[in-house]
């Protein structure tokens, strides 16, 4: 149950993507429309977060390729904002909640120059954004996890882009803040805006997302969420292990070569 | 003393260089390693001050003399390769960072031992000073060796304060740094690059073997102190600009003294007074705030054992009574009476001790403390009212004046505990 658009915002053709030479997504091919509020499901090692990195150029595909808003990724990287998984930096960095908010403006900054007071004026604005005002001096490694994620979604709203991608932005923050920024997200969405989230709540998915992707190491379905949401795709998705995809994926391992790499 | 005066009022200039040059090395070299002290690379930093050996006799082969453009370029360049090696490894090989870290380490620095002990034998009677390169010897630095060390030491001032943004992303989070389009493996080159020369600077006065105490001692000390990056750059730089300084002088005091080891002497005494004494990590803090509070849990209690008195129509108790309440606790109930005394909560009359009128007011807050927390945590928090005293016994000398108004409010200014035992307040 895969849907293509015309014009998309964000077309994946046909994507391949190993770590060392063992894959883990196969020929993902989807388009994505744009003012759209998008969900990624899947169970754990289903390959969202590859997706997302290999969507940022973070990871290079073996085979396939990835174009936004029709053009390459590096000619539109300042349009695109990225929430990385929590766990993946050192919160014991010596910085504060605005230290890390203004990093979002970085991309816009560029190289050398410094944030001044516009740049910081809108962090607090994405602070506020989040309900974070309160822990602007805050040293980060003195936040809950919940907080320290809401810090993330603000660095990203920060970049001020079009196309948001966002891994587990919610993990760990509680009903009230998710509802909140997710009334945020679609009014973002509303205004023309592409926001990708990885997702593990099923529940709210169905509540908030228009579009929904569903992952497991290939792609299950892409389309309006009342075509896929389905008992069904879903059962396909979370369900059982993917007997034969994994064996090949050992057999691949077990050579001494990457056959899949052009 | 003499010396003292001598050395720091400057009177010779070569001293007033060699402290300037010992500065600019010690700013560049804190800033350079408090980053890679963030970013977990401290052993990076001693393999390429171990690294550097090699180069430095080479440059000098060449040069036939201590000429410090060779040596500075020889050092560098034998740095990149060790560097260059351990990231070629680490990304071709499955061994672990320390085992690559370790092996390069100790490869290098042979073959420079080698090289230095063939030198020595060949009889160049330039050769004396190439030794103060293992342990440093700031007072041999010429005028025109410091032009080249001063010099890159500005450089990497200057680059890290113009890419302080980038090195701070780098650090923090890399992943995202590519994700913007920075260009963070040219980011990363540069900053090896900086690493490099911050070793190769420092030879002269500090020696191979000790460099890397000066790039991680000071960032790591200065953790102590500072949670923002800014502060604690420019605290880490401090330290090591007093730590240079002091040992300078002490090899200038004492002749044939090196001053690397007097340097390094001097940081890991900040070291070991900023982990004893910050108030954030500091033992001695901790130790002291901790004596305090057992000190004021002592008094408290003997100041509701006398107000519990009062309430049973007791003026007030004797010593022995006291004793008995608390048994084994003779030292700290002295001087808790003591302590009472001076500040006039109590009056002891021969044996017998009673609350004055402040210390009476002082009493029934605490026991309202008491009362109040039983009550909150029977009434809000659904504990049986048998198992309350304990957690009461700990807040009551917690909660401040504002935690208490709320407590209040919260509970619509009750009059009885959980046990009817009247919560007392002052008379209006
Ligand atoms: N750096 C890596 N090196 C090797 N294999 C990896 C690496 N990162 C992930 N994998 C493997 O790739 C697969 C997909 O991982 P990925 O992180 O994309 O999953 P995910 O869907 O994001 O899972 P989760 O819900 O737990 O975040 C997993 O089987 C994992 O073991
Ligand atoms: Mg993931």
């Amino acid at each position: 149950m895969i849907t293509q658009v015309e014009n998309p915002v964000l077309e994946i053709h046909d994507l391949t993507v190993s770590y060392d030479q063992n894959p883990v997504l196969w020929n993902v091919d989807l388009s994505l429309p744009s003012g759209k509020l998008v969900g990624i499901l899947g169970p754990n090692g289903a390959g969202k977060s590859t997706l997302i990195k290999s969507i940022m150029g973070l990871i290079p595909p073996t085979s396939g390729y990835v174009r936004i808003f029709d053009k390459p990724l590096n000619d539109v990287r300042a349009r695109i904002s990225y929430v990385p998984q929590r766990e993946s930096v050192d919160w014991n960095f010596p910085a504060s909640v605005l230290d890390v908010v203004m990093m979002g403006t970085y991309g816009k900054l560029g190289l050398f120059r410094r944030p001044g007071k516009k740049e910081k004026d809108l962090a607090m604005q994405c602070l506020e954004q989040v309900g974070m005002t309160g822990f602007l001096k805050r040293q980060i490694s003195e936040l809950s996890g919940g907080q320290q994620q809401r810090v993330f979604i603000a660095r990203a709203l920060a970049q001020q882009a079009d196309l948001y991608l966002m891994d587990e932005p919610f993990a760990g923050v509680d009903m009230a803040t998710e509802t909140a920024i997710f009334q945020l997200l679609k009014e973002m969405a509303d205004s023309g805006k592409t926001v990708l989230v990885v997702h593990h709540d099923i529940h709210s998915a169905m509540n908030f997302f228009d579009w929904v992707i569903m992952l497991n190491l290939h792609l299950v379905a892409s389309g309006p969420k009342e075509l896929v949401i389905t008992e069904d795709l879903l059962r396909k998705t979370y369900g059982g292990k993917l007997n034969l995809l994994t064996k090949v994926t050992d057999l691949i391992r077990n050579k001494d070569f990457n056959p899949l790499k052009s | 003393m003499e010396d003292f005066l001598y050395f720091f009022t400057f009177q010779d200039p070569s001293i007033t260089w060699v402290v300037l040059g010992i500065t600019l090395l010690g700013i560049g070299s804190a800033y350079v390693g408090t980053f890679s002290f963030l970013d977990k690379k401290a052993l990076l930093g001693d393999a390429i001050s171990h690294a550097v050996l090699p180069g430095i006799c080479l440059g000098f082969i060449l040069a036939g003399e201590k000429n410090p453009v060779y040596i500075v370029t020889g050092a560098f360049l034998s740095g990149a390769l060790a560097t260059f090696l351990s990231s070629w490894l680490r990304k071709n090989t499955k061994l672990s960072e320390d085992t690559i870290i370790a092996t390069i380490l100790s490869v290098f620095f042979g073959v420079g031992i080698v090289m230095l002990t063939g030198l020595q034998k060949s009889g160049n009677p330039e050769i004396a000073g190439l030794n103060s390169f293992i342990f440093g010897n700031a007072i041999g630095i010429s005028e025109s060796d410091l032009m080249i060390y001063g010099g890159l030491s500005l450089t990497i001032i200057m680059v890290l304060t113009l890419f302080l943004k980038e090195f701070r992303l780098m650090v923090f989070d890399p992943e995202y740094g590519k994700a913007i389009g920075f260009p963070m493996e040219a980011i990363r080159f540069l900053f090896n690059v900086l690493m490099i020369l911050a070793v190769v600077i420092g030879i002269q006065a500090i020696g191979v073997v000790l460099m890397a105490a000066l790039l991680i001692t000071p960032g790591a000390a200065a953790r102590f102190w500072t949670d923002r990056l800014h502060p604690l750059l420019i605290l880490a730089a401090s330290f090591s600009i007093v730590s240079g300084i002091l040992g300078t002088y002490i090899s200038f005091v004492i002749p044939q003294m090196p001053t690397g080891p007097w340097v390094v002497v001097f940081l890991s005494l900040i070291a070991l007074l900023s982990f004893m004494f910050s108030p954030k990590s500091g033992i001695i803090f901790r130790y002291f705030s901790r004596k305090n509070y057992l000190r004021k849990t002592h008094k408290d209690h003997l100041m509701k054992a006398l107000y519990k008195a009062r309430e049973e129509n007791k003026e007030g108790l004797s010593i022995e009574e006291i004793y008995e309440l608390y048994p084994y606790q003779k030292v700290q109930i002295n001087q808790s009476i003591k302590d009472l005394l001076k500040e006039g909560f109590i009056i002891k009359n021969q044996l017998f001790i009673s609350l004055t009128s402040k210390g009476t007011s002082d009493a029934m807050r605490i026991v309202r403390l008491h009362r109040l927390w039983e009550l909150y945590l029977n009434e809000s928090m659904n504990i049986a009212p048998d198992h309350v005293h304990e957690s009461a016994e700990q807040m009551e000398h917690l909660l401040t004046p504002e935690l208490e108004a709320m407590l209040e409010k919260r509970l619509n200014f009750p009059t009885l505990d959980p046990h009817q035992e009247t919560i007392p307040r002052e008379k209006p």
